[in-house]
Order: structure tokens, then C-alpha cells, then sequence
């Protein structure tokens, strides 16, 4: 019994839960769980605040990197093979269908997440200072994980899959100087072929999840050293003169007093900084609003982390991911369409392929990293934020628009069809 | 060393990893470009003359082309790609035009646009015959509309 006492506090070197000094420790003892802080404001840790939109992402992405590393024991990355893999984990694979459903509507999930948390960090206006450059952060991983999906489209190498692709990239290739170099390089070709495949593959399952997780890394850490989550909007003072202090210090700052240093005392970096910290300082009586993350946050993102998976198993039970007959380059399904997220897109490029597949997407980015610096305007009270709430309202549904109108109201020879007319697909 | 030799060397250094890196870049770039691409021949044979009819093109799936044939004017190859975003174009005899399924572009009998998306007018491939007495088709020579090979 000793011995397995010893094992257990040799892993576990923190005090019992049951004090406050060992639900500090548990959090910054563990170098999983050291990204929190030990105490959290109870405010932050309400639903309505952030829709716990940034971690259902987190752990969408977590599903499809163990759900994808199941797959590519199934999976090799050249045309013919491709698809009848496809068919073997449709059909042959214990759990097959399920994994690969799992994956791609985690993935799905995964576009919309990071979407809808983008529009949440926006309307709170918690991308400004000093959170700009997460905001930006954000922005690239936003990117990435449209990259991800991309990529992963083409995989499964049917009409779907092969003619998306061949769409898509088409539209990267009409920026300009560089858009048709810019596409042989991303296809190993100059059409979609297996050269094409395997770079996917390659960028899908190696490449870009490493920049993601690097990203993320940096973004999760951004969030602790910008002085952790945004406060709710509903929580600001009506007006901007409440006095800020560092928790801890006094209310009446006095000047500091330095001596010489004691021989017998080691000195942190606290001794040596100075000033107001860059990170939001709180009010004495928001300190008090505070609670240890042990249980309340941890217990909330537990909730939240199986209502994900759980979701996303529901979902793939009753829904599997579609997938059609073997690539044919001589014959385009009619209508082609690109993946769903890039259908607005599309959209667009049906109008004009230079403005609507090239400048309208570059300044809709530009935009976007943008705004941090472009918003000067201090107040996060949406009072005070009409114009910005306006603009970013405008850009939400203008995408939504185009993405409804490429995904239902296009039909064959991408005429305008409502989706509750049948069409049968023209003769050819 | 002194403070000369010192500047010396390090502005030389720094030279010399700025163009040490530049170089690593070019290479893992020119790494990427394959230096064989492993796809069909954009120079093919597609048959005896007298295997095609006159009046509605042929297609080949393989090599996306359509195959003319003229009673008095000859033989002409148009590209099936769509000049847009690369989707495979169908030929409607009825109408003589040429539809893309993807964004509704319309391209008449020589090619032209008539309508949607498509920046440029459909190709038309160079057809020759060879010394054993096929047709060749180079998708690498684009030529006029009104080319014409006479068999």
C-alpha cells in the first residue's frame, strides 16, 4: 500500500483538492492544465459570454486529429487506390463509415466553429487592445483550417472531390502573376492528377496540422498573457473612469520604496517589473468575483468537450459522409460545385473570376487582419461600436448570402433554381 | 580584432547567410516544381481520318477534345476545358453551341464567348496528319478558330 502511496505522490506533488492551495497547484503543477489560470472570474465562465465557441473548436479539431489518424491506416494517397480505400472503409472496415463520418463532420463543424467564434470575439469587441495580434492569430488559423478542409476534400478522389478541387484551384489560379505557377506548385501538375494527391496528402496530413497546432499553441497563449477571456460586455462600467488596480496592490499606489537587496532573498521578474502591467487590471470587488478553475471551469469545459463528441457520434450515426463514383476528368457533374465554405466564393467567380475569385477574397482577408489596427475606437460597449457592429453585420451576411445562393438556389449550368423546383439535368 | 575588421567580417557574414538562406529557399522551391511531370502527352495521335463522322463532333474523354469534321472544309480540334475554372465543356448539336456546366458559360461554334463567366474563347488545337496517315493533335499549338486540316 505504501508503495502505491509513493508511485501516486510521486506523479501527483500537489496538496489534497479539498484546499485552496492544492486547486492552485493542480492547475500549475500540470503542464496540460498550466494554461489556465488557478482562479477565473465567474462572470467569463457564463454560457452567454462566449458560447464556449473557442474550446467545441478545440475539441472538434481533437477528434479529427484522432479520427484522421485512424483513416490513414486505411488510406494510400494514389488515384485508383484512393477510391477503392474509400470503398473499403464504406464497406469492409469495422466502424469504417463511422470514423470516416465522424472526421468529415467534425470537419464541417470545425469551419462553422471558428466562424461563429470569430463573430463572437467581434461583436464583443474583445480584439482590441491588447488582444490585437490574437485577433490576427485567429484570422491565419481561421485560414488554416479552410486549408485543412481543402485539402482533405480532394482525398477521397471521387466526382465530388475531383471536380471541387479542379474548380477551386482554378480559381487560385487567376491571381495574378503568380496564380497559374502558384496552382502547378500546390498540384504537382497541371491538372488534378496524382501528382496532385499525394501534395494534398501531404499538406493535409503533415503540414498544415503542424502550422495549426503551432498556431494554436501561440493563440491559447496569447489569450493567458492579454489578461485571459475579454470581460462580458454586460459586465463594462458605464463609463471608463473607474480607477484600475493590479490585483493585490494597494488602492492608493505609493511610490515605490527600493532598498538595498537582502542577501538571504531570491528575486523574481514581479521585483523588477514596474508600472502598470499591459494585461486588464481589476477592481478589488471583480477580484472577489473570482472562483478557482478547480472544478467551475474545468467541470464547464468537460461538459462542453463530450457534448462535442457525443454530437459529432450522434450526427455520424444517422448521416454518413457522402461519397460518389470513382474521379472522371472527362466528365464534369453538372452542376460542379466546390466545397460549401468556398460556394460563396464560387458564387462570386461565376460573376467574374479576377474580382470575385481573387480581390474580393484578398481585401475580405485584408480586412479581417486588419481590423484590430483599423478600429480605434477604445470602447467595447456595443452603444459605442454602431458603425463597426453595422460593417462586420454586413460582411456575416453577405457571406451567408452567397454561400445559401451557391449551395441551394444553383442548379445545372449554374442557373438560378430555387431548390424546391426539380430540375432534370439537362441533355448533353 | 579590431572595431574595422570586426565590421568587416560581420557585414561579410551576414552577406553570406542572407545569401545562404536565399539560396535554400530557391532550392526547396525548385524542389517542388517536378522536373518530370508524369501526365499524358500534350502531343498525341487520335486515329485514321476515316474514323471520325461528318457533321457532329466526336469527343474524347481521355484527351478532353472535340474532333470536327467538315464535308468541304476539313478537320478543326477544339478544347474541351472550359476557359473559366477547367470544367469539361458538352457540345449541344441542336443549338451548335458549347455549354459549361459549372457557371453557364456559352461558347458558339467557333469557340467564341456568347455568354457567363468564360474570359477567353475556347482553344482550337493544331491538327496535322502524320507520315502513317493519322491525325495528330499538338494541345500544345493553339491556332485560330478557322484553322482547317484537309485530308
Amino acid at each position: 500500500m505504501n508503495l502505491i502511496r509513493e508511485i501516486w505522490q510521486s506523479i501527483v506533488r500537489r496538496d489534497p483538492l479539498s484546499t485552496d492551495k492544492g486547486k492552485s497547484e493542480l492547475v500549475f503543477f500540470n503542464v496540460w492544465l498550466h494554461v489556465h489560470p488557478a482562479k477565473v472570474k465567474k462572470e467569463n465562465l457564463r454560457f452567454k459570454h462566449t458560447f464556449y465557441l473557442g474550446f467545441i473548436t478545440f475539441f472538434l479539431f481533437v477528434i479529427l486529429l484522432t479520427t484522421g489518424i485512424a483513416l490513414m491506416c486505411y488510406y494510400r494517397p494514389f488515384p485508383p487506390q484512393a477510391y477503392q480505400d474509400m470503398k473499403d472503409l464504406q464497406f469492409v472496415v469495422f466502424m469504417g463509415p463511422f470514423l470516416r463520418a465522424m472526421h468529415r463532420w467534425a470537419a464541417h463543424g470545425m469551419v462553422i466553429c471558428v466562424f461563429l467564434h470569430m463573430c463572437r470575439v467581434f461583436y464583443t469587441g474583445s480584439y482590441k487592445k491588447p488582444r490585437q495580434f490574437n485577433w490576427v492569430i485567429g484570422v491565419f488559423l481561421l485560414l488554416l483550417t479552410l486549408s485543412l478542409s481543402f485539402t482533405g476534400y480532394l482525398l477521397p478522389w471521387d466526382q465530388l472531390a475531383y471536380w471541387a478541387i479542379t474548380v477551386g484551384t482554378n480559381i487560385g489560379s487567376y491571381a495574378p502573376i503568380v496564380g497559374g505557377q502558384l496552382r502547378e506548385l500546390l498540384l504537382g501538375g497541371h491538372s488534378v492528377g496524382e501528382a496532385a494527391l499525394l501534395r494534398f496528402y501531404v499538406l493535409h496530413v503533415a503540414v498544415l496540422p503542424t502550422l495549426i497546432i503551432l498556431l494554436t499553441i501561440v493563440h491559447f497563449w496569447r489569450v493567458r498573457k492579454d489578461g485571459g477571456l475579454s470581460r462580458p460586455v454586460w459586465k463594462l462600467k458605464p463609463n471608463k473612469t473607474e480607477t484600475l488596480v493590479t490585483i493585490g496592490a494597494p488602492l492608493e499606489i505609493a511610490p515605490l520604496k527600493t532598498g538595498p537587496a537582502s542577501k538571504d532573498k531570491t528575486y523574481g521578474l514581479m521585483e523588477v517589473v514596474t508600472g502598470k502591467p499591459i494585461f486588464e487590471t481589476v477592481t478589488p470587488e471583480e477580484e472577489e468575483d473570482a472562483v478557482f478553475s478547480y472544478p467551475y471551469a474545468f467541470f464547464r469545459e468537460a461538459i462542453a468537450l463530450m457534448v462535442t463528441v457525443t454530437g459529432i457520434m450522434a450526427i455520424s450515426l444517422f448521416f454518413h459522409a457522402p461519397l460518389e463514383e470513382l474521379a472522371n476528368p472527362a466528365k464534369t457533374p453538372n452542376p460542379a460545385k466546390a466545397p460549401w465554405y468556398f460556394l460563396g466564393l464560387q458564387e462570386l467567380v461565376s460573376h467574374s473570376a479576377l474580382l470575385g475569385g481573387v480581390v474580393a477574397p484578398a481585401l475580405m482577408v485584408i480586412a479581417l487582419l486588419a481590423i484590430p489596427y483599423f478600429d480605434r475606437n477604445p470602447s467595447r460597449r456595443p452603444s459605442d461600436r454602431k458603425w463597426a457592429l453595422w460593417l462586420f453585420s454586413i460582411f456575416v451576411v453577405a457571406n451567408l448570402v452567397l454561400i445559401v445562393v451557391g449551395t441551394f438556389f444553383r442548379g445545372p449550368g449554374w442557373a438560378l433554381i430555387p431548390p424546391w423546383v426539380h430540375v432534370v439535368a439537362g441533355a448533353e | 580584432m579590431n572595431r574595422r575588421a570586426f565590421l568587416n567580417w560581420g557585414t561579410a557574414g551576414l552577406v553570406a547567410l542572407c545569401a545562404g538562406v536565399g539560396v535554400s529557399l530557391g532550392a526547396v522551391l525548385r524542389f517542388l516544381v517536378p522536373s518530370v511531370f508524369y501526365e499524358p502527352p500534350q502531343s498525341l495521335k487520335i486515329g485514321n481520318p476515316a474514323d471520325f463522322p461528318f457533321g457532329a463532333p466526336t469527343f474524347l474523354a481521355d484527351e478532353k477534345i472535340f474532333v470536327f469534321r467538315d464535308r468541304d472544309k476539313g478537320f478543326a480540334v477544339a478544347s474541351a476545358v472550359c476557359t473559366h475554372l477547367g470544367c469539361t465543356v458538352g457540345y449541344l448539336q441542336s443549338d451548335q453551341r458549347f455549354h459549361c456546366p459549372c457557371h453557364g458559360s456559352v461558347f458558339g461554334a467557333n469557340g467564341a464567348v456568347q455568354h457567363g463567366p468564360a474570359p477567353r474563347a475556347l482553344n482550337w488545337f493544331e491538327v496535322t496528319l502524320t507520315r502513317d496517315g493519322q491525325l495528330r493533335v499538338d494541345k500544345d499549338k493553339v491556332v485560330p478558330s478557322n484553322y482547317r486540316l484537309m485530308v
